[in-house]
């Protein structure tokens, strides 16, 4: 308080003796904080008007199509809640619903698992950088160009098909063709093409550990599987946490790979996704409003999966501080 | 003709010279694409006042989404494509043009009678017609010589055929034979040309006069759809939507692993790119009598935007590209399809491939098109085959599956 009253006769005094201006680094402050929130409208904006146009606009839309029945050209007439009732009773709609919890229940947990491996023993490894450009190469690489080259792996005469088929001295599988495979097929390929960034982002959480608590384990006698299983995974743990939320979601919206590699969504539906049902609903058949109820039912589920994941994170999540 | 009928539609109106832009939008393969090419620069040659502007779409599968967007924002183009199984929901949504006076008209090359009845469908409303076949695609049989001879088949089909003896018993008797070599008997694409040639064949009555549908009541067309469906759920029959991509069902006819095949045309493209063309013909479908009856005729057509600011040049364009000049035009030497329009058959049988390509002019005589009422419901015909798809894969009988389709077209269209 006394510093405050000491200083303050002194900056008056400098401020007073430039000009006309009482307070002219103030003032001079004032204006860049201005011309810094106009420059952070003007940087926010593009992604502002992106967000009202392309999310919520169509959002409003797509709530609003739920209630009525529209093919993009008639007159849109009001159904009350007769496409959700008629969604929810139609079969098609429950196999995009198991096919896509089973996608999400393969991928995610095999997914996660693999980076989390490739993450620890990439960890150490000096020659790192190549593997992290060979796996991460997928994520970069078009959806549409590794359904196609995998459409092509897949084939009984493909490199995939031929090598499982030499291993296991066994008949080549009929992935795209064969129900019981064509979902695993679909899975593959989604499992393959997000490793690259899974494994990214767990080994900077490795690295994040403070090695403060890890040398304190090593005194206290923790070898390297206690070490990983009682100190680095738990800690690791919150990462898991954010990239299982965000692998389930994705996964929940699996669409281009069964688009392209499973065309018609494989045989006998095999590989119709919700995003797909949603699509074919809609771009397919041109029945906007069922497709709208469909997707209302996708906004739903992947909110009440992502709550439970968030009641559960409580358990087995943990934090450094936590540990400290 | 009125120059300008207002709206906006993706070209400006005609310029003070006289002269228009228009824009023509379809979807096709990279071949199909480079014809329309090829005949957009022939056209521009005969009416250099016409600017034609090609805007392809290379998938069937999202053109129509793009056409709803496009006729939508009133940003659609001028003349476009319009597929048989979307036509009816286009004409019904009254933004395509009538086209019946302009057909009547000195302007026409293509009146209405010049086409062959039974291919429009629903591209006549109320007694009004919107648009016209670009073409045709009847599923004729292709069949394998090849595959026949290994199942120990002595007899070729077309040649049965001419003689009267092409029942479906013998082709029935043929399947089996296939089959019991481990090869697929017949392929089919599993669309409304196929259950209902399949049932129309075999006697049945799907749909009456009134357009409504009596197929669940109909003794003979039960029996035709569960011979249908025995024949499939044993895996005789196969279908090809179900074959992998990559590995479908041209990939095992072309490597004789199917006997038949019920497709169109283009097939002598797939054919001739896998230099198997020698060993394989094709014949009508199978009646019980032998006696030749209609099959479904697949179809695209081509209309005019209602709101087109360039009605004459798109006229002009459109019936030149449907007359029979415009026809020969783009199938000679392509083969993909069969005329709509009297006077451009020769293209069919131009170089004398396959042996019996007469058949397709002959199903295509007595044919016919999707049904009105099933075409004018968005996406009925696509719920239809995949009730049919439950009896195929054994999920449903007969007598439920037309049940079912029964209950479907009634909730969907009131008939």
């Amino acid at each position: 308080m006394s510093t405050t009253l000491a200083e303050k006769p002194a900056r008056v005094k400098t401020r007073r003796s430039s000009a006309h201006d009482p307070f002219p680094e103030m003032r001079k402050e004032a204006g860049w904080r201005k011309r810094d929130r106009a420059w952070g409208y003007v940087f926010i904006g593009p992604q502002v008007i992106g967000m009202v146009l392309f999310v919520l606009i169509p959002f409003a839309a797509s709530l609003v199509l739920a209630f009525a029945e529209w093919d993009g050209l008639t007159d849109l007439t009001w159904v009350g809640f007769k496409n959700f009732t008629d969604q929810l009773a139609d079969p098609l709609l429950h196999k995009s619903i198991i096919n896509t919890l089973l996608l999400a229940l393969i991928t995610v947990p095999i997914g996660l698992g693999l980076a989390v491996v490739i993450a620890v023993a990439l960890e150490k490894l000096k020659t790192r950088t190549l593997y992290l450009i060979l796996f991460f190469a997928p994520v970069v690489t078009s959806t549409v160009a590794v359904a196609m080259i995998w459409q092509q792996m897949f084939r009984s005469d493909g490199i995939f098909s031929a090598t499982i088929a030499k291993i296991f001295g066994i008949t080549p599988p009929d992935w795209l063709g064969d129900p019981k495979l064509a979902l695993i097929a679909v899975a593959i390929v989604s499992i393959w093409s997000s490793l690259g960034l899974n494994v990214i982002i767990f080994l900077a959480g490795l690295q994040n550990i403070s090695p403060s608590i890890i040398e304190a384990a090593r005194i206290d006698g923790a070898g390297w599987w206690s070490l990983f299983t009682k100190i680095r995974l738990p800690l690791l743990s919150p990462i898991i946490f954010f990239s299982t939320i965000v692998a389930f979601i994705s996964s929940m919206q699996t669409f281009d790979t069964v688009f392209i590699l499973t065309q018609n969504a494989g045989p006998d539906n095999a590989t119709r996704t919700i995003v797909y049902h949603i699509y074919d609903l809609g771009f397919g058949r041109f029945q906007f409003g069922p497709s709208s109820a469909a997707a209302v039912i996708l906004l739903v589920m992947t909110l009440v999966i992502t709550a439970i994941q968030f009641g559960a994170q409580k358990k087995f999540v943990h934090y450094e501080d936590d540990a400290a | 003709m009125s120059a300008c009928s207002g709206g906006s539609g993706t070209s400006a109106g005609p310029a003070a010279d006289g002269s228009s832009s228009i824009v023509f939008s379809t979807w096709g393969t990279p071949e199909e694409l480079t014809r329309f090419t090829e005949f957009n620069t022939d056209f521009m040659k005969r009416h250099p006042e016409i600017k034609v502007k090609l805007q392809p779409v290379a998938s069937y599968g999202e053109y129509h989404s793009k056409l709803l967007a496009q006729l939508t924002s009133k940003t659609a183009p001028d003349v476009f494509y319009v597929g048989d199984d979307k036509l009816g929901q286009f004409v019904g949504s009254k933004r395509l043009m009538p086209l019946d006076d302009l057909m009547a008209s000195d302007a026409s090359k293509t009146k209405k009678d010049d086409f062959f009845a039974g291919t429009f469908g629903a591209a006549q409303q109320d007694g009004i017609t919107y648009a016209a076949p670009n073409d045709v695609n009847n599923d004729a049989f292709w069949y394998d010589k090849k595959v026949l001879e290994e199942a120990g088949i002595t007899e070729d089909p077309a040649t049965l055929a001419s003689e009267g003896k092409w029942t479906t018993a013998k082709f029935l008797e043929m399947n089996d034979k296939i089959a019991a070599k481990g090869l697929i008997g017949s392929m089919f694409w599993n669309y409304w040309a196929t259950h209902y040639g399949w049932i129309s064949t075999q006697g049945g009555t799907a749909y009456d006069e009134s357009g409504a549908f009596v197929g669940n009541k109909d003794p003979k067309t039960l029996a035709a759809v569960e011979t249908l469906g025995k024949y499939f759920q044993d895996k005789t029959f196969v279908d090809a939507d179900s074959l992998p991509s990559g590995a479908g069902a041209d990939s095992k006819f072309v490597t004789h692993k199917a006997g038949f095949f019920a497709q169109g045309r283009y097939t002598i493209g797939t054919l001739k790119g896998a230099k198997v063309q020698e060993g394989y013909d094709i014949v009508d479908w199978p009646t019980p009598d032998g006696k030749a009856a209609p099959t479904g005729i697949a179809a695209s057509y081509l209309a005019i935007n209602s709101d087109t600011k360039n009605k004459d040049a798109a006229f002009t364009y459109w019936t030149e590209f449907l007359s029979a000049e415009g026809q020969k035009f783009r199938l000679t030497g392509g083969g993909n399809a069969v005329p709509s329009i009297k006077g451009a058959d020769d293209v069919v049988l131009e170089d004398n491939y396959p042996k019996h390509a007469q058949t397709f002019l002959d199903m295509r005589d007595i044919g016919f098109a999707n049904y009105a009422a099933e075409g004018a419901v968005p996406a009925l015909s696509t719920d239809i085959s995949d009730l049919f798809l439950e009896l195929y894969q054994g999920k449903n009988n007969a007598q439920g599956t037309l049940d079912k389709v029964a209950a479907l077209i009634a909730s969907k269209s009131g008939k």
